[in-house]
């Protein structure tokens, strides 16, 4: 198997979960033992013609509340993006090199929150193969061909599930950041991560992000993910 | 300014200068808003299936470095919003209240709330719904009755297409854009279908924009302040204007059909009573009453009705969020320059006829505004717009064409514990200027404090020149819930 056929499968396993809706908190937590809490609701469609759409909407904290981002992916390789802050009460576009930039203060990118990746805009290579918590992976390490923050990924695919149990992004040869993905649950035949643990470690900076509840086959209209529907925080 | 207090009963439409004493009803308000404060603080904040109830409380100190210039007292400020769950009907509340640092005039009425009647509104403590509606959304259809404020246009300062909502001149350019918009009692109707979304609204009931007090912070310059200065013991009585006959026609109008996609456009029409302030002239009455000389300053504001036709458009194109924004304004009103109101050089008690100073003009504002990110958690912004007066301009202080450069940036440190802004303004053509910055420090999800320095300058009657005398420093603490 060759990391691009390995990746070809974690596409087709997060496009079947594009179709959703996630309660979820995010838990930020500084050096120094503080912590900030979030709680968000996201909205994901799998969009025909376009490749999805995602709306997300933040509940808490009061200064983020009703604080939404919204998402069409016109292909996965494009996309427009959307934000809105009520203090503003206007929406604005935004630039997609702002993907890779921190998703409002957590160690979390705006990317994460994205569908899958367009697979050709990156190299795969198999490295080896590991164990994390019982579970066999493949460690495919990622280039990217275009312009991204991170110069290369290394990756652990669960084997037979073909999610990410961890990834490794690299700046150069330093470690920017990490995610472990646990908790993994079978959820309408989707197995999916309920705790996503991403480390920052050049601050030292961690940000938890827990599924609350998560549904999928949502087929949500596509008025959802309108900028009207980004104003009214989903409603 | 220096007064003398004195005693007497406020002539009609008058507004005393007297400090604040507890007539009969204000210790009710004090009493009313603190209760109000107080439920809000310790009601929790959930928004579920049943409510949601969020709000904010915003204590905030002014120390002003010009020590000739009015002084601020201490703010505290609190606002509350209420919103239904989502269903086709909702229900919004948006209320806002506390005591306002800047006014240090006892209140004229014992009206609880900010009213739609008065341009100088000089009371506090005070309340105001920003926003009090219902919505009805059936299908693709989104309808709304009540309190709203609308942002039309996409430039962050000046939108020349955001008409509808008159603003709140009394901190004038330290408040946000939509915090200085008055809410309107209006009808609107949204209509999403595929990519294009016309919207109307209709604002039947005639709004005035708030002014402040000639002797508050905030007055800036004006003829009637730099003529006080020069009376010992005197006090300016500004005279409120008549406001316009609320009829059906006498209502403002706005329709807006936006398009989405690659490039994302809106066109944009208002007609109605134009929301920046203008006046027009009565009298200069310089009256000894007592040991004071009563001071009518003999202008006061005046509306006309305009008609606008405008054009926004955003996009993005590879780093930059790009946005523009043009309106061409028939029949604005614009005063002359202030040495030719007919002020006299030597002031003496009396009765002083001032000439006309209004001037009818069509007006065509465009602007260009753009966001590029400098690194991660930060966030520069640019906006350049410009105001192109049509007719003789001669005895106006406006050039042909008037610019406003902007600069904003916005940084983040922490993982956005730490907050900080920078807003800088030029005007070319008058060389005046302005600069804003501030830090915040968050120390949890509900407390934030931060430390803030405003700077103004340039010739008294330009629009960051007539501040010059308000530098000042400012301390903040939020607390959200």
């Amino acid at each position: 198997m060759s990391g691009r056929e390995i990746y070809e499968k974690v596409h087709e396993v997060r496009s079947k979960a594009l179709d959703r809706k996630t309660e979820a908190t995010m838990i930020l937590f500084d050096k120094d033992g503080g912590k900030r809490t979030r709680t968000l609701t996201e909205y994901g469609k799998r969009a025909d013609p376009e490749a999805y759409k995602v709306l997300v909407v933040f509940k808490s904290p009061p200064d983020l509340k009703n604080v939404g981002f919204l998402i069409h992916a016109h292909t996965f390789a494009n996309r427009d993006l959307w934000a809105y802050f009520p203090e503003y009460k206007r929406v604005r576009r935004i630039s997609t090199s702002s993907q890779d930039d921190s998703f409002f203060g957590s160690d979390f990118s705006y990317d994460d929150f994205g569908g899958p990746p367009n697979l050709d805009d990156y190299k795969f290579s198999i490295l080896r193969e590991d164990v994390i918590d019982d579970k066999p992976c493949y460690v495919v390490e990622v280039t990217p061909k275009i312009h991204r923050k991170y110069t290369r990924y290394i990756a652990w695919v669960a084997k037979g599930l073909w999610i990410h149990l961890k990834i490794d992004y690299y700046q150069e040869n330093a470690i920017y950041r990490t995610g472990v993905f646990t908790d993994i649950r079978i959820i309408d035949s989707i197995p999916t991560p309920f705790k996503l643990d991403m480390e920052n470690k050049k601050t030292n900076h961690r940000t938890v992000l827990t599924i609350e509840s998560i549904q999928y086959h949502t087929h949500f209209p596509d008025d959802l993910f309108s900028e009207r529907s980004l104003e009214r925080s989903g409603r | 300014m220096k007064k003398e207090k004195k005693s007497r009963n406020d002539p009609p439409n008058a507004i005393s200068c007297r400090p604040p004493v507890l007539r009969d009803g204000w210790l009710d308000r004090i009493i009313l808003i603190t209760l109000c404060m107080a439920l809000s603080i310790v009601s929790p904040s959930f928004a579920d299936d049943s409510l949601s109830v969020s709000g904010r409380l915003d204590l905030r100190g002014v120390y002003a470095l010009d020590d000739d210039s009015v002084k601020e007292d201490p703010s505290l400020i609190g606002r509350i919003k209420i919103d239904t769950p989502p269903s086709a009907w909702r229900f919004h509340s948006w209320l806002e209240g506390g005591w306002d640092g800047t006014v240090k005039r006892p209140p004229r009425d014992n009206s609880l709330f900010k009213n739609y009647d008065q341009v100088y509104q000089s009371n506090t403590p005070y309340l105001e719904f920003k926003e009090l509606y219902i919505a009805y959304s059936p299908n693709d259809l989104d309808l709304r009755a009540g309190i709203q404020r609308f942002a039309w246009g996409r430039l962050d300062e000046y939108p020349p297409n955001d008409l509808l909502n008159p603003w709140d001149y009394t901190e004038f350019i330290l408040k946000p854009l939509e915090d200085r918009k008055i809410g309107v009692p209006s009808v609107s109707a949204i209509l999403s279908q595929g990519d294009w979304t016309p919207e109307a609204v209709w604002v039947p009931v005639f709004v005035p924009y708030r002014l402040p007090m000639p002797d508050e912070r905030w007055a800036g310059t004006s003829p009637a302040a730099t003529l006080a200065r020069t009376i010992p013991n005197s006090e300016i009585t500004p005279q409120e204007p008549a406001m316009p006959d609320r009829t059906f026609w006498n209502g403002n109008f706005g329709l807006r059909v936006k398009r989405s996609g690659d490039i994302e456009w809106a066109f944009n029409l208002f007609h109605g009573f134009d929301p920046r302030p203008e006046f027009k002239t009565t009298a200069l009455t310089i009256m000894p009453q007592g040991q004071s000389i009563i001071i009518d300053p003999g202008y006061v504001p005046a509306f006309h009705r305009i008609t606008s036709i405008g054009f926004d458009a955003a996009a993005v194109r590879g780093d930059l969020s790009i946005r523009a924004e043009t309106a061409y304004s028939i029949g604005r009103y614009l005063d002359i320059r202030q040495e030719l109101w007919g002020y006299p050089t030597v002031p003496s008690p009396g009765m002083f006829p001032l000439n006309p100073i209004e001037q009818k003009h069509d007006t065509l504002d465009y602007g260009v505004g753009m966001d590029y990110r400098l690194f991660e958690d930060a966030l520069l912004t640019l906006q350049a717009q410009q105001t192109i007066i049509f007719g003789n301009v001669d005895q106006l202080y406006e050039r042909k064409a008037e610019t406003i450069l902007w600069a904003n940036v916005r940084v983040g440190f922490m993982n956005q514990k730490i907050e900080t802004n920078l807003n800088v303004a030029y005007n070319p053509e008058h060389g005046d200027h302005m600069a804003k910055a501030n830090a915040f420090y968050v120390f949890s999800d509900f407390w934030k404090a931060g430390v803030a320095a405003d700077t103004f300058n340039g010739p008294p009657q330009s629009i960051f020149g007539r501040y010059s005398r308000n530098d000042q420093l400012e301390a903040e603490i939020v607390y959200s819930w």
